[in-house]
């Protein structure tokens, strides 16, 4: 069987399929299912719902509806704040047997900044000088559910760089950027990142749609726009990752309605080195685990290596 | 039928650890709700109340949809299905041999012995497909009942503990054609009957053809007393109604089973969400579906 195992910066994952952050409550899943979830993790790395600085409710519900070929949601970043998951959930999380990448919002640079650097002296305290192999910050400057901060940084070049050039300077772990498709150039935004320091590039969050009560013809979501997702944004988010590894060095990780293991083999295809299950495991919560299996399986079939495999669209037939 | 959009759910039938692959057994219609038994592999026994999110192996659905648990034996698990929407509709036309996608059982459900170990009686509350999670309800209440109360072997009539307890079935439909739903609870009522529980079902039909034009509301008026044990599951009008019956009254406590949206039915999405009457946020999937009347709807 193929070697599936691959180093995002220094954590090193058993398999190239992760979570998309927000899709996965890996404590709330050991509960339902049992102790396996959290000793054999279906994801290779455990993505954290986004952590902001302070609580937040989010969005008035309804917060969630189907779509044609997948879903949209405004949760508008909800959750208990920094200092909650600092003493809560870090240590835990920390005693996963994958690599954490924690994903954080702010609606500043300055807020990005103290949480980042309230993260890293509690990975110090709780991992020691290792915690650098263990886990990785992800900065959400994506999220399109929130009226401040954050997609208003990722859809500016150069707000984006500025605020990874700050990040850099005082993280020295794994730095993944998440961007936004709800840019004209997205290619443009992953340079400013990755020349800004980011060590990989995460893409792509939602989009920012909007549907309608079909009885009172007026916007369903509480917060009346929300981000869509699942196999209907698939192509959008394969062009995105096609123009990104053209644009930038980085290591990709793709993500954008991945829902079988033909679509982990396309993102691949188009440059993503690792890949991450969204709203489709939602369904299956198991999903990224099967995938991994499956892309074991269709690598072998194929003849192909993952090396072989990376940005295999880009080259001529 | 496949296009390249969609998924290929048909080819890859890999079940996780934690979605099961069941196939379907029998589908009968109960009026206008489907009767779906599905053999599923890997099931773990359901508490009265819990759900499961259920997908048709062919589903162009890209959600499961959350379905109460209207009964099982083993692993073979009932669903009583109503066709509100395509993915339901899916579900409700699945034919025996067909494949379902399971996820569950799921959530909190009801608190069997508070409904069993009570002074008063347990009343159940359905109206329409509210009717679905209340035969497993029903059988786990005769089980505990008779845990409690059968006499052991030898010993004489009024042993220790004399069962006084009573279940009152009262269910609301909008006509004879939906409260043919009712169907599998009639069969649970009569076998909980024949164990030793005293059960009593009523119908309220709402449009008046066949009988006196009633809602279940006003069997509950006509029946709730004090010290009564409510288990409650309904459109939401109706639930708000029963709750305003059952606080009208000294030492009712009342358990909602609630319906929302839901995408992922474990706590990960945070998109079931209702805020409790004391403002606080609560996931329908994880933190209920089943929910205490006072801390949805206030004292």
């Amino acid at each position: 069987m193929v070697d599936l195992s691959v180093q995002l910066g220094p954590l090193r994952l058993d398999h190239p399929v992760i979570n998309a952050s927000g899709t996965m409550e890996i404590f709330e899943l050991a509960e339902t299912f049992g102790p396996h979830v959290l000793e054999r993790p279906p994801v290779a790395a455990y993505v954290s719902k986004t952590v902001t600085l302070k609580p937040r409710a989010g969005n008035p519900p309804p917060r969630i509806l189907e779509t044609a070929g997948g879903m949209i949601n405004a949760i508008g970043l909800s959750g208990p704040g920094l200092d909650v998951f600092v003493k809560e959930d870090l240590p835990r999380l920390l005693g996963l047997p994958c690599p954490l990448i924690i994903s954080i919002g702010g609606f500043s640079t300055g807020e990005y900044e103290v949480i980042a650097g309230r993260l890293q002296e509690a990975l110090e305290q709780l991992v020691g000088e290792g915690w650098i192999e263990r886990a990785g910050l992800e900065l959400n400057i994506s999220c399109p559910n929130v009226h401040s901060g954050c997609a208003s940084i990722g859809s500016d070049t150069h707000e984006t760089g500025e605020l990874v050039k700050t990040i850099r300077k005082r993280w020295p772990g794994l730095l993944v950027v998440k961007l936004t498709p709800n840019v004209a150039d997205i290619a443009a935004v992953g340079r400013a990142a990755v020349s800004a320091g980011a060590d990989a590039i995460a893409a792509v969050n939602t989009y920012k749609g909007l549907v309608v009560d079909r009885v009172s013809l007026r916007p369903y979501l509480g917060n009346i726009t929300g981000g869509l997702s699942g196999p209907a944004i698939k192509p959008l988010a394969l062009r995105s990752v096609y123009e990104l590894f053209d644009a930038v060095e980085a290591p990709i990780i793709g993500m954008g309605g991945i829902a079988t293991v033909e679509d982990v083999l396309e993102f691949m295809s188009c440059g993503a080195l690792v890949v991450a299950v969204g709203s489709a495991g939602f369904r299956d919560p198991g999903l990224a685990g099967v995938l991994a299996h499956q892309l074991a399986v269709a690598l072998d079939t194929r003849g192909l290596t993952r090396a072989g495999l990376l940005g295999l669209a880009h080259r001529p037939v | 039928m496949k296009d390249g959009s969609n998924d290929t759910i048909e080819e890859a039938h890999w079940a996780s650890d934690y979605r099961m692959l069941g196939s379907v057994l029998n589908n009968e219609p109960q009026g206008l709700m489907a009767r779906l038994e599905v053999e599923v592999p890997g099931w773990r026994s359901a508490e009265p109340g819990q759900f499961a999110l259920l997908q048709a192996g062919s589903s162009r659905c890209f959600l499961a949809r959350a379905v109460s648990v209207a009964d099982e034996v083993g692993a073979r698990v009932s669903f009583l299905i109503a066709p509100v929407g395509e993915g339901t509709r899916e579900l409700c036309a699945l034919n025996g041999g067909d494949m379902v996608w399971v996820v569950g059982p799921l959530g909190r459900g009801f608190d069997v012995d508070a409904l069993v170990i009570s002074r008063g009686r347990a009343v159940i509350v359905a109206g329409g497909a509210g009717v679905a999670p209340f035969p497993l309800l029903l059988a786990r209440m005769a089980r505990r009942h008779r845990a409690l109360f059968s006499r052991p072997v030898g010993e004489g009539p009024g042993g220790p503990q004399a069962s006084t307890l009573e279940v009152l079935v009262l269910l609301g439909f909008r006509d004879a054609l939906q409260a043919e739903a009712s169907t599998l609870l009639r069969e649970v009522a009569a076998l909980a009957c024949e164990s030793g529980l005293r059960c009593r079902v009523e119908v309220a039909i709402e449009d008046g053809l066949r009988g006196p034009a009633e809602k279940v509301t006003d069997l509950l008026i006509r029946h709730l007393r004090s010290g009564d044990r409510v288990a409650v599951c309904g459109p939401t009008p109706m639930a708000e109604a029963v709750w305003s019956i059952c606080a009208s009254k000294p030492d009712v406590r009342a358990w909602f089973s609630l319906e929302t949206g839901m995408a992922c039915g474990v706590g990960s999405c945070h998109g079931c969400l209702i805020t409790l009457a004391d403002g606080s946020d609560a996931r329908v999937c994880k933190d209920g579906p089943v929910f205490l009347g006072e801390a949805v709807f206030g004292g």
